[in-house]
């Protein structure tokens, strides 16, 4: 995802506030240009939103959202009872947690091991390639995956020269192999991209904190773990959090192009079950709808959770 | 040679070493550049693999073990191109990504432009707005009730279901709207006191003041748009005619997965699947040299502006 920050909305300048008239008469053609884009939030956005009645509802498609019959929170009952839920949930959690830790970090060693690099040149070659695999879709790096985990695969090849036995990695329906090929192809496509605002972040460090430091007999590491990370720290903080908010609604269509039958147990997620109950074999409206209000739901949660924690520990908010 | 060193030694005060060189610094070097090379390796090798394999004689590909570093065969076989670039079925899948890759980011820029451009002015409703924008970012209703906004469009089976709705999304009218913010007011006020209207001073002034930004919010909606499957594959499933290249390059691989077990397989057409994944790849990594400066600056002013 692109770094992006909003304004913080409090401490915008109130308005000198126009009467309406006044205001729609200075300002009624900013309104008009913002028109589109409101028909289009509307209709792509707010309207779904109430379609998630759906989830309350034995629907039936012939029927619509207006004519089904209201069974309340049964499709809820369902899911959370459901003999897959758990595993969903377990799943979900447990990507998200590597996703949030490993793949968090992948980024911020990077830049920090290639601002150690004096030589402009290579630092700059080396960056553009890391990032390079951020233009690769997501398609082709399940290809890339699919050839790779293969048995006969340059990392099944690797793996085995340390005494892996050769497999199809990508159907070892064991636990924490999918897991991990879905955090290992993320840092594959995203730690390069991720990296760059930390190596701008970093080389924006006051050099004369550096100096003072080496003169004080302070060896390279040593900067890096008292000064470099702490000048970084708020950065390193927002981006958490950013991250925070957004990760249980990533992955969705890797997921989807990795995942067989065979691994179902240790990849499904909320997501891909919403997506399956949807246009699955065994089809259940009612529960895809409930399962994705329940992911919104979350999702919204730590949103909001992130914020907060954002707002109180860096002072810069999304909203 | 006194200038010399006295330069020299200016760079890397600059640079914030100021130490000597010692034996365990010098391994330390060698230890970070080698670490870099790996993982620069990690990222060509993949890509490089592929390349090849597509140059690769089909038969050969079968027994080949690990990442190939130049093709298997004895020479350079263009069979795998040859039969994607005669597939009628790719080559209009080709258009049909250039196509979305065209329309739906056009769209997009539209709305990211003149609702960034709302919403960076002052008014009695811009507050109200940008909340509106904001509120889309937490709060979805879900794969099943957009369906079926799509499917009382009637645009079920439609190239319009592929680029009307993803065309943007919040972050990027809101990136947009920072932009439009960090153009410095006075050059706005000047061009509204010289008599430009807000479409003049939005277009002519302000615009061209932040080129870097406005390449990452369009390189990224390119970006989405090029690679984008998913909504292909729920929308328009059963019109081939109609679907991206990407959705070929799954559909090719499935089809190899079929042709392998028949008795006699034609092994050039297990290179389509190769040659469709350099053919969906190259372009973008190709085209990526010329606005790489500007990406990255926008990337920062939308990342890091303190």
């Amino acid at each position: 995802m692109y770094a992006q920050r909003a304004e913080p909305m409090r401490s915008a300048r109130s308005p000198a506030r126009l009467p309406w008239k006044k205001d729609i008469k200075r300002n009624g053609f900013l309104y008009l240009l913002y028109a589109p884009t409101l028909c289009y939030l509307v209709i792509f956005h707010y309207i779904p939103m109430f379609g998630v009645a759906i989830a309350f509802e034995d629907f039936n498609i012939r029927r619509g959202v207006f004519g089904s019959r209201w069974i309340g929170f049964d499709n809820f009952i369902d899911l959370f009872t459901g003999e897959t839920f758990g595993l969903v949930m377990r799943n979900t959690v447990g990507m998200a947690l590597l996703n949030l830790t490993i793949g968090f970090i992948a980024p911020i060693l990077l830049a920090l091991v290639l601002c150690e690099v004096r030589n402009k040149r290579f630092k700059r070659i080396t960056q553009t390639i890391t990032y390079m695999p951020f233009f690769v879709s997501t398609m082709v790096v399940c290809q890339l995956a699919r050839f790779f985990l293969a048995r006969e695969g340059g990392v099944t090849l690797l793996l085995s020269a340390l005494g892996l036995p050769k497999q199809n990695w990508l159907a070892n329906p064991n636990l924490p192999v999918f897991w991990l090929i879905n955090c290992f192809t993320d840092i594959w496509q995203g730690t390069g991209y991720g990296s760059i605002v930390y190596v701008a972040a970093i080389s924006a460090v006051n050099g004369d904190l550096h100096e003072a430091a080496a003169i004080d007999g302070a060896g390279r590491f040593r900067r890096i773990v008292s000064i470099t990370i702490p000048s970084i720290k708020p950065m390193i903080i927002m981006m958490l959090t950013l991250r925070v908010g957004t990760v249980f609604m990533s992955g969705f269509d890797k997921i989807l192009l990795l995942y067989m039958p065979r691994t179902y147990d240790v990849a499904d997620v909320i997501s891909t079950y919403t997506y399956r109950m949807a246009f699955g074999s065994s089809i259940n409206y009612g529960l895809s709808a409930a399962s994705g209000l329940f992911q919104s739901l979350v999702a919204t949660a730590l949103l909001l959770l992130s914020n907060a924690m954002n707002r109180r520990l860096t002072a810069y908010s999304l909203f | 040679m006194d200038g010399r060193a006295l330069r020299v030694k200016a760079a890397r005060r600059r640079e914030g070493m100021v130490e000597t060189r010692t034996p365990l610094g010098m391994l330390a070097d060698i230890i970070i550049h080698a670490a870099l090379v790996v993982v620069t390796l990690c990222c060509v090798v993949p890509v490089w693999h592929v390349m090849m394999a597509s140059l690769s004689d089909g038969r050969r590909m079968l027994e080949v073990e690990g990442a190939l570093m130049l093709p298997a065969g004895i020479k350079p076989n263009f069979a795998g191109y040859r039969l994607v670039f005669s597939n009628m079925a790719i080559l209009k899948g080709y258009a049909n990504t250039l196509l979305y890759v065209a329309a739906g980011p056009m769209f997009g820029m539209a709305l990211n432009i003149t609702a960034g451009y709302a919403l960076s002015r002052e008014s009695r409703l811009r507050v109200p707005l940008t909340l509106v924008t904001l509120f889309t970012t937490m709060f979805s209703g879900g794969l099943v009730p957009s369906y079926m906004v799509i499917h009382s469009l009637g645009w079920v089976g439609t190239r319009w279901a592929l680029m009307i709705p993803g065309c943007t999304n919040a972050f990027f009218i809101l990136l947009m709207m920072n932009a439009f913010k960090g153009v410095p007011q006075s050059s706005v006020e000047a061009a509204r006191i010289d008599g430009a209207g807000h479409a003049r001073a939005m277009l002519k002034v302000m615009l061209p003041q932040c080129v870097n930004l406005t390449t990452v919010v369009i390189l990224n909606s390119v970006v989405l748009q090029w690679n984008s499957w998913f909504p292909a594959s729920i929308y328009v499933t059963s019109s081939r005619d109609k679907w991206p290249l990407q959705l070929w390059i799954r559909q090719m691989v499935a089809d190899n997965e079929t042709a392998l077990q028949m008795s006699s397989p034609d092994y050039n057409r297990l290179l389509i699947q190769y040659a469709v994944i350099v053919a969906a790849t190259l372009p973008i990594l190709a085209a990526f040299p010329f606005f790489q400066k500007r990406f990255e600056k926008g990337l920062l002013l939308g990342g890091v502006k303190e």
